[in-house]
This record gives structure tokens, sequence and C-alpha cells, in this order.
């Protein structure tokens, strides 16, 4: 696997010592000895809406099995990048295979799964009639296509809603719904855009357990969102696009190691007037408060804090902050509003 | 509050353009259409001429003229002859008249009829003569001595026609009789020249031998027939109903056509909106993921509007059969073939109109606008020949025109399904036109 990241924001404050070895350029790390088999391979894939350029090269493969997050800010190009994937939409240049075959091919699309942003199921339909439906559509018949539906049934939840209008299901049962729809073919690769959006931390949950088991039955999965803790927690690899190009691409510890760093941050609400100036300990004007960065909190937490009391302070809060997929997003896309 | 509320919708109204346009724009361009298909009925110019077909069976100078006056009377149009006199009094049988109206090629055939029995045609030439000369409505005539063969599916035209040809028949009869009189003075001088003892000489000016028989061996009945020639008959008109005679209820075969028509236009346009329903929700992006071809997804929207439109129309005429005592058994072959294909040419005209829209608001306000509009025009909400040419001509463009005029055909002409062959033919093109617009609007939701 190989880690790209491109900063997009070279002004965005820097957290660490390396930026000038990431900023506007790429760094690669890392390749496994052996060779996975490629399930999705994407090859300077170029597409432009008019004068919008929306693919920019990009250049991306996805193992077998793998779970990988799409991120990106509003406009940066991922629903077209899944709409391609998708065999949705032309490419003006460059490469989409599946398996190694043409994404285009009838025979390929039958391995791909797809579960788009939108509540796609018939909300006049109960889920067993929905369920049938995408079923039939996708080339299940008979006792297969009854087994499958009794699957996914009890997959999603609901077996016992299955001769309810979907139209009377809260959000979450909607979205279940809507990705059971999309897996029924028993796809090789599923591509999910914002799966779990709009639906409440319950729902998000469940929806991650589903997705965490037909992964773990090897099916390759793609995602957006923008949900970026369940990024992070959930997936094996994070690729983040932006203007139509892939900024970073890898796990989420590569990620942080090399644009912020792994230093967690101390921030400290502190008491009293210092008298002297303390190493690593920082003023910050938009937090209102102190802060340090810090590799090893057992060793070093003590020691500042104890520099702090020497100088006359008294700390009467204290937060430590982990670097996460958030800052990273942050660091490389920028604080700008997006379209 | 309450300004607030008006302000908040007055500035949502100014935003949505289709409803602004809805309130204040479609009512007048309703108007407007209705206005141009009804108001102009009043322009003398194109007042619609009701086609006739005269069957002159007596082919005597009385109904010679009468067929001279009618033809020059603006508002009949002879369906032959239209050209000269002499093509007017061009023979045409009985039968073939009444066929023509059946078929809906004439709205009535005037029928000069021969009386039955084994007459000459010379006698009965005179014995219709001394009838009109005679003032005799009934009189010695056994049975009417014209016929009107009506076709009431124009319930008006029949009563202006028989209007127009009492109007002409009274006035060749006057003609003819004040040329009678002429003729009879002429004799009754020469008689009068013979008693008073010249030589019996040819009478100049009589060559009539009738007249010549009077005139030289009649002399006191003279007096007698001036006074009855100055006597005009009134001519026992009789209006046959070719077509809705044996019909239990008329009116309702004349207008279910019409109601059925519009209505399936209507319920075609709302289902095939469900594909714009898709598109808006993804669905149709998810089905396009599938096995399924843009292809695929019309021909199967085309066959379920099409299997509902029969149904619909189905119902519909059973119900026309059950209250209303429609002849749907009678008519099931003509039914059947016309119900499928109007039914497939209003559901490729629905899903053309769904492909060319973007949204589901606008193929509903875009799509009432139009079936409305077909509807006024084409017969569906008044009958045709209630227009004026012009628009009768405009109508011909419409679905409803060809739709109607095929139920027509079956159900108020009862022809047969060979008969249907025009109507069929431009249906059938175009449920075939409108489904390749539909196909070609449509790529803009293939792969983009």
């Amino acid at each position: 696997m190989k880690t790209i990241f491109t900063r997009k924001n070279a002004n965005a404050p820097r957290q660490d010592s390396t930026q000038s070895d990431l900023s506007g350029e790429t760094r690669q790390s890392s390749a496994t000895s052996a060779k996975p088999e490629l399930a999705l391979e994407l090859f300077d894939v170029h597409r432009s809406f008019g004068k919008t350029h929306a693919l920019r090269g990009i250049n991306l493969t996805v193992e077998s099995g793998q779970k990988l997050a799409l991120l990106g800010p509003n406009g940066a190009g991922k629903t077209t990048l899944v709409r391609a994937i998708c065999g949705r939409l032309r490419i003006d240049q460059g490469e989409i295979n599946l398996f190694g075959q043409p994404v285009t091919q009838a025979s390929t699309l039958a391995q791909l799964g797809v579960v788009p942003q939108d509540l796609a199921i018939y909300s006049d339909l109960t889920t067993k009639e929905n369920l049938r439906a995408f079923g039939r559509l996708h080339g299940l018949s008979g006792r297969t296509l009854t087994e499958r539906v009794a699957w996914a049934l009890e997959w999603i939840g609901l077996e016992d809603r299955k001769d309810h209008l979907t139209k009377s299901f809260s959000g979450g049962m909607k979205r279940r719904v809507n990705i059971a729809c999309g897996v029924l073919h028993r796809p090789k690769v599923l591509v999910l855009d914002e799966p779990t959006v709009g639906v409440d931390p319950q729902s998000r949950h469940r929806i991650f357990e589903m997705l965490d088991e037909l992964s773990a039955n090897g099916t390759t999965i793609v995602l957006t969102t923008h949900h970026l803790d369940e990024a992070q927690s959930r997936c094996d690899r994070i690729v983040i696009i932006d203007d139509g190009q892939v900024i970073a691409d890898g796990g989420i510890l590569d990620l942080i190691e090399h644009t912020i760093g792994c230093e967690r941050q101390v921030r400290l609400r502190i008491e009293g007037f210092l008298t002297a100036s303390i190493p690593n300990l920082e003023w910050d004007p938009t937090l209102e408060l102190f802060v340090a960065e810090i590799n090893e909190p057992a060793e070093e937490l003590p020691q500042l804090l104890h520099r702090i009391r020497t100088c006359g302070g008294n700390v009467i809060d204290l937060e430590m902050h982990q670097p996460n997929l958030h800052d990273v997003f942050i660091y490389l896309t920028g604080r700008e509003l997006r379209e | 509050m309450i300004r607030t509320i008006i302000h908040i919708s007055l500035l949502r109204l100014w935003h949505n353009k289709a409803e602004l346009l809805l309130t204040f724009i479609v009512p007048i361009l309703f108007f407007s259409i209705f206005a141009w298909i009804f108001g102009s009925r009043g322009s003398s110019g194109s007042t619609p001429k009701l086609k006739v077909v005269a069957c002159d069976e007596i082919d005597n100078h009385v109904t010679q003229r009468t067929l001279t006056l009618l033809h020059n009377t603006k508002s009949l149009r002879f369906h032959m002859g239209d050209s000269s006199h002499s093509d007017l009094v061009k023979p045409i049988s009985r039968e073939s008249a009444e066929a023509l109206v059946r078929r809906g090629m004439v709205t009535a055939a005037i029928v000069f009829r021969k009386k039955s029995g084994g007459e000459s045609d010379s006698e009965q030439s005179r014995e219709l003569d001394a009838h009109i000369l005679n003032n005799s409505d009934s009189g010695d005539l056994q049975s009417p001595a014209i016929e009107v063969f009506a076709d009431s599916f124009d319930q008006v035209a029949s009563q202006v026609i028989v209007a127009f040809v009492q109007k002409a028949s009274m006035a060749a009869q006057a003609e003819h009789a004040q040329e009678e009189a002429v003729k009879l003075q002429a004799a009754r001088q020469a008689a009068s020249l013979q008693v008073q003892g010249a030589q019996s000489v040819a009478i100049p000016g009589i060559n009539d031998p009738t007249v010549r028989a009077i005139a030289l061996s009649s002399q006191p009945t003279l007096g007698l027939e001036m006074g009855n020639m100055t006597t005009i008959a009134v001519p026992t008109i009789e209006v046959i109903d070719i077509l809705g005679t044996n019909k239990s209820n008329p009116i309702v075969a004349m207008y279910a056509a019409g109601i059925a028509v519009m209505f399936l236009l209507f319920s075609a346009t709302t289902a095939s909106g469900a594909i714009l329903e898709e598109r808006e929700n993804s669905t149709l992006e998810r089905l396009l993921c599938s096995r399924m071809t843009m292809d695929h997804l019309l021909m199967g929207k085309w066959c379920y509007l099409v299997i509902i439109g029969c149904l619909q129309t189905t119902l519909m005429f059973s119900a026309g059969a059950i209250f209303f005592g429609l002849n749907l058994l009678g008519h099931l072959d003509g039914f059947a073939v016309m119900t499928v294909v109007t039914s497939g040419a209003a559901a490729s005209f629905a899903l053309m109109m769904a492909a060319m829209c973007k949204t589901r608001t606008q193929l509903g306000w875009v799509s009432t606008i139009l079936i409305l509009s077909m509807s006024a025009l084409g017969g569906s909400m008044v009958p045709r020949y209630l227009m004026s040419e012009s628009i009768q001509r405009v109508g011909q463009f419409t679905f409803n025109a060809w739709a109607l005029d095929g139920y027509n055909k079956i159900f108020w002409r009862e022809l047969p399904v060979r008969e249907l062959t025009l109507e069929l033919g431009v249906l059938v093109t175009c449920a075939f036109v409108f489904m390749v617009l539909a196909r070609i609007f449509a790529t803009r939701w293939d792969r983009g």
C-alpha cells in the first residue's frame, strides 16, 4: 500500500516541524510484500463539466477485501468519482477497472453493488417488495432470490417489518433497506455514497456493523462520508480528495504521522501569573488556552505540570487532545468554506 | 404577523416561477386557446360547411332545380358534383348515399325518393309534379317524396339541412309554377284563337305535349289549373337517422370515447412522472447500475402504461355498457384493437413528456396544458363538428382527434375493423415517433 500526501493549503497552521517536507509534494512510503488481488484500479482519471475540472488525474487502487473511506470537502469530486466507478459517468481520460476489466462492461458491473446517497428505494413498497424488486434487477430469481431476501431482512434487522411500507420507517431503517438493496446479489465491490447521512449514532453504529460483516466476508467496500471519526475507526484506509485530485492516501496512523505528527496536544487553563516562560508551552489565542505538544504523556506531562507550578501558575483544567483524522483533514484541505 | 405571512407568501411566489406562471399566465393561455377554438365560429369565413350528397331517383325539372338551389347554398358542400350542375345530377344510388353517411363521409344524404311500385319514371315524375303542384302534403302519394338520411352524431346538422331542402324545394316549385303559368297563358291564348274559328296551327313557344294538349283540348279547365298553380306545396321531408336509430343510447357512444381518451392521456402522463421521481431520488441511478438499460426501463414503463390504459378504458366502456346501454359486446374486436393502439400511443406520448421535463411539477403543468388543449381541439370536450373548419383542420394534428374518429367508427358508425386502417396507422405512427423522441430525450439520463 502506498501513502500519498499533498497538502492543499500551504498557509494553514502547521503543527509539526516536518511541514516543509510535505507542503506541495508527494511522499510515498512502504509497500507490502505479497501482492493482493486488486479489486479496483483507477488510472489518471479525468472528467470535466464545461470549464469545471471535476476529476484531475485520479490514481487509485483498492485491494480486494479492503475497506476504504473516500473523504473530501463538498465539491471535491467524491460523488463524481463514485459515479465514474459505478460506470454511470463517462470519463474524459484514463481508465477504471474492476478486477482487471473495464467497469463499463455489463459482466463487470454485476460484481459491483451501489448504494446511493439518496434513499433510492420505493417508499410505496414494503421492505420485502423492495428487496425482491432490486434482487430481480440484479438477476436473482426463484429460490436464490427468496434466500437472499430472507438473509437481507435478517441482516438489516427488519424481519418483523418486512411487510410494512418503507415510507413509514425512520431514517435509519430506510438507510438499512437502502444498503440491503445494493448487496442482494453478493457484489465483490460495494460502493456507498454517504451511507450514514442523516441518521442517529445508534443507526450509524448498526450500519457500520453491517458493513463490517460484509467486509469480513471478503467484500471490498468503498464509502464516502463526512463522519471522520467513523471513517477513522471503521476503515482500514483513508483517501482524501480535493479539487479533483487525491491529496492523501493511507492508513490513519500514516496520515497523522506524515501530516500533523503524532504529538498529543495538551490544553491547559492556568490561574495566576507565570513568572518565566516555559519551553513548549504557548498561548493559543483561538482556544484562549495554553497549549503544549508532547510525545510521551506519561513522562512529559508531570514535568510540564511541575514547571507551571514552579513558575507560579495553577492548572485548573487540563485536556489531552490526540491527533485524529479531523485534524489531518483540516490540515490538508484548509478551513475555507467550500461551495 | 399577518403582514409577515403575506410578505413571505409573496416572496415565495416570486421565487417559484412555475407557480407564478400557473397563477397569472396559464389562465390567460387557456382562455386564449378556448376563445380561439370556439370564438372563431362567429366569423363567417370559417363557419363549417355541411357535407351532403344527393340521390335523385325522380330526376325531373323540380328536383333538378332544387338540387341547383341547394348547390348554391353557401353552407352546404356536396360530396359529389360540387363543381358543376351537370355533376350534381349525376346519379348516385340510394345505397351509395346511405353508405357515405354511414362512413361519415357526409353529414346527410338528400334523397328524392322514387315511389315504390311498378310505375314508370314518367308516371312518377308526373305524379311528383302533380304532388308539388297540387299542394298535397301526403295527399295522393303513398310515401314521402324527400328523405334525408341523417347522421345524428351531429344533431343540429340534420335540422339545418331539412330547412335548406324545404326552402330550395319550395323555391324550385315556385320557379316551375311560374314557368308553367307562362306556358299555360300562351296555351290559353292559342286555344282562344282556336275557339274563335282560326285554323289549327302550331302554337309558337309551346313544345310541351302536355301543355299543348291542355291548350288544344281542355280549355274549360284552364282557369282551375291556373288557380292551383298559384299554391306552392310544402314538401314532406322524412328524416331517417341512419346511425342512431338502433342504438339504445347513442349519446353515450359518442362521448365515451372523448372522455376515455382524455383521461387516458392524463393518467398515462401522471404515471410516467414516476421516472422523474426515480431520477430525483437516485433510484434511476441505482436501476441503471443494475443489469437494466435505459431501453429496458422505457419499454417496461411503456408496457405498464399500455396495460393500465387498456384496463382503464375497458373499465370505462364496461361501465358505459352496464349503466348506459353501450353496445360493447357487439364491437369487441374493434374496441380491443383501438384500445390497445390508443393506449400504446398515449403511453408513448406520456413517456416523451416525462423524458422532456426536468421535474415532476414541470411535467404536471406542461402535460395538463397540452392535454387540455389537445382535448379541446381534438373533440374530447365538445364535438369537432361544432368547431370552425380551420379549427377542425388544426384538430387533425391532435392525438385525440384520430383516437376519437376510430372509436366513433366502431361504436357510432358500426364499421368493421378494416375501416380503421387510417386511424390505426396514424396512432401507431404516433406511438413510434413519440417513443423514439422519448428515447432521445432520455439519453441525458444515460451514462453521463
